[in-house]
């Protein structure tokens, strides 16, 4: 019970760094009926969507949303730059930032999550850790931190070397996290 | 508002290079001109996030222990460090190359380049890539380069050197920007906000990084036990950078390695924190490349596999190791937090208050680590305020830094008569001689003082004579527009040992004021309301002898004069304290003597310990018998008694702040019924001897506007405040820029008895 509560808290943590970064979040039951219709709702009318698959996450979670007709299993360069949205999953969450930790070490995971407008993120809430620091700590999630190629993103690109502070500039304009339990 | 006029018509490269002191003039003016209301904005909101940002950290003081700890550790085992990084880049797949200068540097990366037939690099933010001057290299090979951090591709647009070190165009108003492109790009686009000039940018680069060969890319941190990078960006450029082309060159100064990846904790919370203020930026990157992920393959493209080339360079920074100052810098981090706290840098920025390379407080030493010691000419624009030390993430003193490169070149000066028999008759020690007069003057204010003061009624005429300002002008460097304190008939000590009938207090054994000497001889009656106010609580107030405490000469590079005072000062002091006594000290710079700086001076750690836990400003020692014996200071000091009035503007000192010795200040004014509103500058803009000097006396009435405006915007509908301040040079300029009486607080309660 108290475990059920701290998990609890540190999503909700999670879930309101991650707004205060300038993303969006949806926390889910983990199904893969729930997934798909969270990542379509999401991504709203794009045609065309990238999707890096999971090493974390059972793949078995993303079998429906992978099904969707829009989703580009292996898509040529042409069609990694001009995709709409890029879902894959985090294989960790940091509560105090907001951040979600992307393995750029795999297939196209590093472009996936990179190239289209729309990054779409998915960590399970057990993997949500308190602080950046964390990562490198070889007793939590089994020190993958320490080993791992990945990226904290913390809500969509963003400069203010234009002048006002500017959402969008060469990764994803929008970052939306799902959160599954 | 009307467009900023660059009046001078200078350019930022022109004057990049300071080794000569016009340019550092021409630049001061230039950035005044045109790029003050833009470097202000974006400095000041850094600043604020950042105070934001650290809050947040719970440890935050045990972070930057730690952090101070990895890097003093690192830099001291740099070599085997170095030896352990190349192991491991090679047993990652990777080359690693150890460049002694900047020259190998760029011939190594030029053939690397040349070899793969490399045609169009993508480069991501780097300032050590500017230090080396890498594009120009690359271009001379006939290779394009195109910055994709939107900062760094305005500077390439415009041709102008970075002026902050990681905002590099933060000099740029969104107008300006808008006018530039207009002029170098054809486009029906608006480009009228910043929006559209991010999206005109991004389209521009997105092609580069499509058609790019190679992308070179930075490094904040580098682990040795694993050849891992840490990055840190927002734009996403980095990650296109590294993740696109084959061929990855990452380049980052020797400094940057750090033993394992477990030590990147801190800095990854403190680097963005102390820089930008947010708790992370978009994107930290932790990678050990060559990634394991293919290339991306442009359309019609052919795949290659990926190789990864790690440079290291050195290019001076095993000479700053051995050195025993410019080595505090090699824990530097680049997080900026000195440039953005820096009340002088935020009005002019790093085109002024930095070279070719390196900008604010920091930026001198790094200048004249990585070039030549006169390349550090601007950190003369640190005025030592200490602003900057409580926000250093790795606790690197910034001003004793300057302080010295200021002696260094003080001792490049040639020698001469005049100077020599200058500093022998006011008190240089005979190092500090070769000082130009200026500094010897400010540095040496005890001496006139002293003489003034016995001559009072010849030396302030004097300074009416017709010419004697001028005179002191032309020689001495002291601005004629500037209000030199009268000398007094008496000085403090003299008014203090004339008191007749004084009781003993009933507070034992109570304290002892030190006779700073800008009290004794500046404002002796200030002192006299100081002691008046610490006996109406009960305290028994000794005053100490008269004597320098190394400030004034140390903020003008006169090291061993310094350290001669306050070798001289520590025993007399050390005395009161063997009696029992607390020292309190009225002007805050001398308190931060003794909390701070004398632990460079005395060469004495128990005594240092000891002065700096026993030193206090007076109302803070005020402050802590009156919650201890619960006083009631509504009743002791009424304000209502007070003839200036009960509606106060205050203005603490800027190393008041640094000692945390201002709020109780506030709290005591409050307490007896004051309605206070305080200042938020980091520093008034006069900074003890700075705005005196003929040179820099616009600058300093820029930095002073901050400071009118809040006291206009405090009396705005409500009716006029009187000004109160706790440190003398800050009487000066509020004085000069309001042109109204300022009282120190004491004076206030003083006059409530």
């Amino acid at each position: 019970m108290q475990q059920l509560m701290a998990l609890e808290s540190s999503v909700l943590q999670f879930a309101e760094a991650a707004v205060k970064a300038a993303a969006t979040v949806e926390i889910l039951e983990r199904s893969p009926a729930t997934l798909r219709d969270a990542i379509l709702r999401a991504v709203g009318d794009a045609t065309r969507i990238l999707f890096a698959p999971p090493h974390e996450l059972p793949v078995a979670l993303f079998s429906e949303f992978a099904a969707d007709s829009r989703v580009v299993a292996n898509p040529t360069p042409d069609e990694m730059v001009h995709s709409a949205a890029g879902v894959t999953e985090a294989f960790a969450g940091v509560a105090s930032t907001g951040s979600v930790c992307v393995d750029v070490g795999y297939e196209r995971t590093g472009v996936v999550s990179l190239l289209a407008p729309l990054q779409i993120a998915v960590v399970a809430a057990e993997t949500i850790v308190p602080k950046p620091r964390d990562l490198f700590r070889s007793d939590i999630l089994d020190g993958k931190g320490l080993k791992r190629d990945f990226v904290f993103v913390t809500g969509p690109s963003a400069t203010a070397d234009m002048g006002p502070l500017v959402r969008g500039v060469h990764g994803p304009h929008k970052l939306h996290i799902i959160v599954v339990r | 508002m009307a467009a900023p006029v660059n009046s001078a018509d200078i350019q930022p490269r022109q004057v990049a290079n300071k080794s000569n002191k016009k340019a550092l003039l021409d630049a001061i003016r230039m950035t005044l001109d045109v790029q003050s209301a833009a470097v202000r904005l974006n400095t000041q909101t850094f600043n604020r996030n950042r105070y934001a940002a650290t809050a947040l950290i719970g440890d935050y003081n045990e972070l930057k222990d730690r952090a101070r700890q990895i890097k003093e550790a690192a830099i001291a085992n740099l070599p085997e460090l170095l030896r352990r990084l190349e192991a491991s880049v090679q047993a990652n797949g990777g080359h690693f190359y150890l460049a002694k200068t900047a020259a190998a540097a760029n011939q190594y990366i030029r053939d690397v380049l040349v070899r793969h037939q490399v045609k169009r690099v993508v480069k991501g933010k780097s300032i050590t890539s500017e230090e080396i001057k890498l594009n120009h290299a690359i271009e001379a090979a006939g290779i394009a380069v195109a910055e994709t951090d939107l900062a760094e591709f305005i500077l390439q647009v415009a041709d102008e050197q970075p002026s902050h070190i990681i905002a590099p165009a933060l000099h740029y108003s969104r107008e300006r920007i808008t006018k530039l492109f207009k002029r170098k790009f054809t486009t029906d686009l608006p480009l009228d906000t910043g929006e559209e000039l991010t999206r005109f940018a991004r389209e521009k680069l997105r092609e580069q990084f499509i058609a790019a060969d190679a992308g070179i890319s930075g490094a904040n941190l580098i682990a040795a036990d694993s050849g891992s990078l840490m990055l840190v960006e927002s734009e996403g450029n980095i990650r296109m950078t590294m993740t696109l082309p084959s061929l990855h060159i990452a380049i980052a100064g020797i400094e940057k390695v750090v033993p394992s990846r477990t030590d990147f904790g801190p800095f990854l919370e403190l680097l963005p924190a102390s820089g930008t203020g947010q708790p992370l930026t978009s994107y930290v990157s932790i990678l050990h490349p060559p990634l394991q992920s293919p290339p991306f393959v442009a359309p019609g493209g052919t795949a290659k596999p990926r190789e990864f080339h790690l440079v290291l360079i050195d290019n001076g920074r095993s000479r700053m190791r051995e050195d025993p100052v410019l080595h505090e810098a090699l824990y530097c981090i680049r997080c900026s937090a000195c440039l953005n706290s820096c009340a002088n840098f935020e009005t002019v920025g790093g085109h002024a208050f930095g070279g070719e390379t390196y900008s604010g407080g920091i930026g001198g030493s790094w200048e004249a680590g990585t070039g030549t010691l006169m390349n550090a000419r601007f950190s003369e624009l640190c005025t030592a305020c200490s602003r900057c030390v409580p926000q250093c993430p790795v606790r690197i003193d910034i001003p004793w830094l300057n302080e010295n490169l200021r002696q260094r070149m003080n001792l490049e000066q040639p020698p001469s008569v005049a100077k020599s028999a200058f500093g022998a008759m006011t008190g240089s020690a005979e190092q500090d001689r070769v000082a130009p007069l200026q500094k010897q003057f400010f540095g040496n204010y005890h001496s006139f003082g002293k003489w003034g003061t016995r001559f009072a009624a010849l030396a302030n005429a004097s300074m009416h004579l017709p010419g004697a300002r001028g005179l002191m002008e032309s020689a001495l460097g002291v601005d004629c527009r500037r209000t030199l304190p009268p000398f007094p008939k008496k000085t403090w000590e003299q008014l203090y040992h004339e008191e007749r009938g004084v009781k003993p207090g009933t507070i034992e054994p109570g304290v002892v004021m030190l006779a700073d000497v800008f009290t004794n001889y500046g404002a002796p009656e200030r002192g006299m309301a100081a002691i008046r106010v610490l006996r109406a609580i009960g305290l028994d107030v000794a005053l100490s002898p008269a004597m320098p405490d190394g400030r004034a000469a140390m903020s003008q590079g006169m090291m061993e004069t310094a350290q001669r005072q306050a070798r001289a000062l520590a025993p007399v002091l050390k005395r009161y304290l063997d009696e029992g006594r607390k020292i309190v000290v009225l002007e805050p710079s001398v308190l931060a003597m003794l909390r701070f700086d004398f632990k460079h001076l005395l060469g004495d750690p128990g005594t240092q310990t000891l002065l700096a836990q026993n030193s206090f400003e007076p109302l803070e020692v005020l402050w802590g018998v009156a919650q201890e014996l619960r006083l009631d200071l509504a009743q002791i000091f009424a304000a209502r008694r007070c003839p200036h009035g009960t509606r106060l503007f205050y203005h603490s000192h800027c190393q008041q702040r640094t000692c945390n010795s201002a709020t109780q200040t506030v709290e005591v004014l409050r307490a007896a019924g004051f309605d206070v509103v305080t200042s938020s500058v980091e520093c008034c803009g006069m900074a003890g001897s700075f705005g005196y000097k003929r040179e820099y006396y616009e600058l300093s009435m820029a930095v002073g506007e901050d400071l009118f405006a809040q006291v206009r915007r405090a009396e705005e509908g409500s009716g006029p405040r009187t000004l109160v301040a706790s440190g003398i040079s800050c009487h000066e300029q509020l004085s000069a820029g309001l042109g109204r009486e300022v009282f120190h607080p004491a004076e206030l309660l003083a006059s409530t008895l």
